[in-house]
C-alpha cells in the first residue's frame, strides 16, 4: 500500500512538472514566433493555415513561424507580463495606444533598435514605406533615438468625420448629397434645426427615447475644435491640444502645444454641448462615462441616431451602411492629416530577447513585401477561407473565415492583399491614393514623453477624471464648473505640464 | 392548530417574518440568474429593439444550435474545465488532507516550520512575474493541463481550515489506538482518520472545485499559443474582454474598432455561454450539501 501511495504521487508530480514538452522543436530550420493582436484564430484553423505557409517560409528564408493569437481581451494583461517575464518571442505587435506601449517600451529596452539592421536585411521593407511614415516610427528609444518597430502600411491618416445616418436625414426631408457636400456646422441653427426635426419625427412614431446626436464626446471635441491627438499625453485621457489647418493640415498656425481646457475654442464647445444637451438631443447614457461607448454602438448598430462622430478609415462607409442597414454618409470635418500615430497605430517590434533579430526582420521584410505570406497569413488559405473570382478578387467562404479572420490592420502592410469582391478591384490604389494624399502635421512625428513631469501628471490625471468627460458631454454647466476645473488643473501643476511639452516641442522641431 | 410546540421555538409571527426576510433574500439571488437565462433565450434583434428584458419580443433558441454546432470549441472547452476541475479537485484535497494531518499531528518535528510555510504565502505573494518566470521557465508550466492545475494545488487557508477541523473532530486518542492496534501511519491516515473528517473534506473539495471551474487567469497566462486547452471560463472571458476592450479603445482605434466589434459575437451567445457554465457547477452542490452543512456547524455541540 505504501509502495503503491508513494509511486502513484511520484508519477503524479513528474507528469506535473515535465508537462507536455509537444513544443520542442525537432527540425533544424529557426523557429520564429510572432504576437499578434486582436485575431479571432481557432486553433485547428491555425495549424492549417500555418502548416502550409511554413513549407513556403523554410524554402524562402529557412525559417518557421510560430503564432501567438492575441485576443483583444486578453493581448495587453498576457503580453505585458510575458514581455517582463522574459518570454522567448521574437516578434510583438506593439502601438501607441496598448499596454505594450511602443515608445515607453522602447525606452526601458524592450525592442531591439532596427536602423542599422534594415538595409541589409530588410531592404524591400525600406523601401516599400514612404519616408514620412518611417519618421514617425522613430523615437528616443534606449540605444538612442530610431526606429524600435516595423510601422504598418494601413490605414496611416486621421481623418474626422460626422457619421450621418443618411436614410434619417432623407425621411426628414433634406437632400442629403446636398446636406453632406455643404458640410456640417456644429455652431449653426441648421444644425440645431436638423436635431429638432429628427427628434420630433421620432417622436411622432412614438419613439420618445430618441436622442440623434450620438457622439462620444472627446472625438466630438477634438472633431469640432480641430485639434489633433498630443503622442505621449496623459494615459488615461487627452488634456493636451495642438490645432491644426482645417483644410491644409499642413499649414503652419503656429506650432503650440495648449492646455485643452484653457482655449476660447473648448470653452465655447462645453457651452455649446451644454446648450445641446438641455434641449435634449444628448442622451444621459452618453453622458455616463460607464455607460457611452456600449449605449453608443449600440444605437449606431441599430441606425438609432441621426449624427454621430467617426474616426475615418477609407471605405467605412460602405462596410457601415451595410451591417446597420442605412444609408451611412461620412462628411469630413477637417482634411486627413498624419502625424506620430499614423505610423505607431500597428506595429510589429522585435523583442530584445529574441535569439534571431535578424532571422525575425527577414522575416517581417517578407511579410510586407510578399502577395502570399501577408494574403496566407491574414486571410488564410485558397479553397479553406477564400476563393479567388475570375476578376482577380477574392470571396470569403464563411464557414472558414469565421475559424480564421485576424485583425487585418494589426499584421502590416494591407495593401498588397487581394481586394474582396465588395471592395472592387481598384480598392487597394484608391485606399493608397487616399492615404498618401494626406498632409503631414507642422509637428510631424512629434512624441512628448510625459515620464520627466509625471507627478503633475498623476495629479492631473485624477482631476481629468472627475470633470472631462462631463464637460465634453455637455453633462454640466461650463459656466459653473469650468472655472473651478482650471483652477484646479492649475494648482496640480498643469501649466508645467504644457510648458514641459512645447520645451520638448520645441527641441524636437529645432 | 395544533399545540405542539417544540422547544425553544419561536413564534409564527417571527417565524413568518424571516421566512420572508429570507424568501426575498433568495429571489435576489436567482433573479439575475433566471434573467441570464432568458437573455440566452432572446432574439436577437429583440435585445437590440428594447434591450435586456424579462418579456423579450420575441423567444429564439438559435443561440444554443449556433453554439452548439459552430463552435467545436465550447465542447473541447467544457472538456477541458471537467477534466481540470476533477483532477484538479482530487489532487489538491488530497495534498491539503496530507499537509494538514502531519501539522495536525503533535508528535510532528517541524510541525512549526511547516506551518509558517504555508501561513507565510498566505500573507506574502511573489507577485506576478516572478511567479510567472518561475512557472514558465523552471517548471515548463505553459501549453499544457498541467499548467491550469499545479498553481492551484496548495491553498494554505484550506490548510488551516482542514487543520482546525482535524483538530476538533479527530481526537489523538483515536490515532494511538489504531497505532497499538497495529496499523501503520498509511493505514491509520486513510482508514480511520479521513473517514471521520469527510464532511472537512467535502467542504475543501468543494471550495477547490470552484477555484478550479471558476478559472481562467492561469489559462490567460500560460495558454496562449495551445488554446484547445482554454477552459469553459477562459472562453467566455476572452469574448466578453474583447468587447470590453474594443469599446474602450474605440477612440484610438477609430473605425477599426467598429469594424471588428461587428464580428464579435452577440450578446446572446454570452449569456448561453454563462448558463453553460453555471448549470454543471449548480448541479455540484447538491452532492457537497450534506456534508457542508455538517462541515460548517462542526464543533457545536451536538444534540
Amino acid at each position: 500500500m505504501k509502495k503503491i501511495i508513494a509511486l502513484a504521487l511520484a508519477l503524479i508530480m513528474v507528469f506535473a512538472l515535465v508537462g507536455t514538452q509537444a513544443y520542442a522543436d525537432k527540425s533544424d530550420a529557426v523557429t520564429l514566433k510572432i504576437w499578434f493582436h486582436g485575431s479571432n484564430v481557432a486553433p485547428d484553423s491555425s495549424k492549417k493555415v500555418l502548416d502550409e505557409l511554413n513549407v513556403y517560409l523554410q524554402d524562402k528564408i529557412g525559417a518557421k513561424l510560430e503564432v501567438i493569437w492575441g485576443t483583444w481581451g486578453d493581448f495587453d494583461q498576457a503580453v505585458v507580463t510575458a514581455l517582463a517575464g522574459g518570454d522567448d518571442v521574437d516578434m510583438v505587435f506593439t502601438c501607441n495606444w496598448s499596454a505594450d506601449e511602443y515608445n515607453r517600451y522602447a525606452r526601458d529596452g524592450y525592442w531591439v533598435k532596427l536602423d542599422d539592421m534594415l538595409p541589409e536585411y530588410a531592404p524591400d521593407l525600406l523601401a516599400l514605406i514612404p519616408e514620412g511614415i518611417w519618421e514617425c516610427a522613430k523615437t528616443n528609444g534606449y540605444d538612442g533615438m530610431g526606429i524600435y518597430a516595423i510601422p504598418a502600411l494601413k490605414d496611416t491618416a486621421t481623418q474626422n468625420c460626422w457619421d450621418v445616418n443618411g436614410t434619417l436625414l432623407a425621411a426628414l426631408g433634406y437632400d442629403v448629397d446636398e446636406v453632406c457636400a455643404k458640410g456640417l456646422d456644429y455652431y449653426s441653427d441648421e444644425f440645431e434645426e436638423m436635431l429638432q426635426k429628427a427628434k420630433d419625427y421620432m417622436a411622432a412614431q412614438g419613439e420618445n427615447d430618441f436622442y440623434p446626436l450620438c457622439v462620444e464626446p472627446m472625438v466630438l471635441e477634438r472633431l469640432v475644435n480641430v485639434s489633433s491627438i498630443v503622442t505621449g499625453d496623459l494615459g488615461g485621457g487627452n488634456v493636451l491640444s495642438y490645432y491644426y489647418d482645417k483644410d491644409h493640415p499642413a499649414n503652419d498656425i503656429g506650432s503650440v502645444i495648449v492646455n485643452k481646457f484653457g482655449t476660447p475654442e473648448f470653452e465655447a464647445y462645453a457651452k455649446r454641448t451644454y446648450e445641446l444637451a438641455q434641449k435634449g438631443f444628448i442622451s444621459p447614457s452618453i453622458q455616463n462615462v460607464g455607460t457611452s461607448n456600449d449605449y453608443r454602438t449600440a444605437c449606431q448598430n441599430s441606425g438609432a441616431y441621426l449624427i454621430s462622430t467617426q474616426s475615418y478609415a477609407y471605405g467605412c462607409e460602405i462596410d457601415f451602411s451595410n451591417a446597420r442597414g442605412i444609408d451611412v454618409r461620412m462628411v469630413p470635418a477637417s482634411a486627413p492629416y498624419m502625424d506620430a500615430t499614423s505610423g505607431q497605430g500597428a506595429m510589429m517590434a522585435i523583442s530584445a530577447v529574441s535569439k534571431n533579430p535578424e532571422k525575425a526582420l527577414e522575416f517581417l521584410n517578407l511579410l510586407n513585401t510578399d502577395p502570399y505570406v501577408m494574403t496566407t497569413l491574414n486571410y488564410g488559405l485558397e479553397g479553406f477561407t477564400f476563393e479567388k473570382n475570375e476578376d482577380g478578387t477574392i470571396s470569403f467562404i464563411e464557414e472558414g473565415r469565421s475559424t480564421y479572420s485576424p485583425w487585418r490592420n494589426g499584421m502590416g502592410n494591407v495593401r498588397i492583399l487581394p481586394p474582396t469582391a465588395d471592395e472592387g478591384l481598384t480598392y487597394w490604389d484608391d485606399f493608397a491614393a487616399y492615404y498618401n494624399s494626406a498632409e503631414a502635421l507642422p509637428y510631424g512625428a512629434f512624441i512628448f514623453d510625459s515620464s520627466v513631469v509625471e507627478t503633475e501628471g498623476a495629479a492631473i490625471a485624477n482631476i481629468f477624471a472627475e470633470y472631462a468627460f462631463n464637460l465634453c458631454s455637455g453633462a454640466t454647466d461650463p459656466e459653473a464648473v469650468l472655472p473651478e476645473f482650471l483652477q484646479k488643473l492649475e494648482a496640480a501643476g498643469m501649466s508645467d505640464f504644457v510648458a514641459a511639452a512645447n520645451d520638448q516641442l520645441a527641441a524636437f522641431l529645432g | 392548530m395544533t399545540k405542539n410546540h417544540r422547544l425553544n421555538s419561536i413564534s409564527a409571527g417571527t417565524e413568518a417574518i424571516f421566512h420572508v426576510i429570507i424568501g426575498l433574500f433568495s429571489i435576489g439571488c436567482i433573479i439575475p440568474f433566471i434573467f441570464v437565462i432568458i437573455i440566452s433565450f432572446s432574439a436577437e434583434s429583440s435585445i437590440r429593439e428594447i434591450g435586456y428584458s424579462f418579456l423579450p419580443k420575441a423567444w429564439s433558441a438559435a443561440t444554443y444550435t449556433y453554439a452548439v454546432q459552430r463552435l467545436p470549441q465550447i465542447w473541447r472547452s467544457y472538456f477541458n474545465s471537467v477534466l481540470i476541475t476533477v483532477v484538479g479537485t482530487v489532487l489538491s484535497t488530497l495534498m491539503c488532507a496530507l499537509y494538514s494531518y502531519a501539522l495536525f499531528r503533535p508528535d510532528f518535528k517541524f510541525r512549526g516550520f511547516f506551518n509558517f510555510l504555508s501561513f507565510f504565502t498566505m500573507i506574502f505573494g511573489g507577485g506576478l512575474v516572478p511567479t510567472y518566470v518561475i512557472c514558465t521557465q523552471i517548471l515548463g508550466l505553459r501549453e499544457n493541463y498541467a499548467a491550469l492545475i499545479v498553481p492551484l494545488l496548495v491553498s494554505p487557508f484550506n490548510i488551516i481550515i482542514m487543520r482546525t477541523f482535524f483538530k476538533s473532530s479527530v481526537p489523538l486518542e483515536l490515532v494511538e489506538a489504531a497505532t497499538i492496534d497495529g496499523s501503520g501511519e498509511y493505514s491509520t491516515f486513510f482508514r480511520v482518520v479521513l473517514p471521520i473528517a469527510k464532511p472537512g473534506l467535502a467542504t475543501i473539495a468543494l471550495l477547490n472545485s470552484l477555484a478550479y471551474w471558476n478559472d481562467w487567469y492561469l489559462s490567460l497566462l500560460y495558454i496562449r499559443q495551445n488554446k484547445i486547452l482554454q477552459p469553459l471560463q477562459a472562453l467566455l472571458m476572452e469574448l466578453q474582454n474583447n468587447v470590453e476592450y474594443l469599446n474602450r479603445m474605440s477612440a484610438s482605434l477609430g473605425s477599426s474598432a467598429i469594424q471588428e466589434a461587428m464580428r464579435a459575437p452577440t450578446q446572446t451567445l454570452r449569456m448561453v455561454l454563462v448558463v453553460l457554465i453555471v448549470v454543471p457547477i449548480a448541479c455540484a452542490y447538491p452532492f457537497f450539501q450534506r456534508y457542508i452543512v455538517a462541515g460548517l456547524t462542526i464543533g457545536s455541540v451536538k444534540g
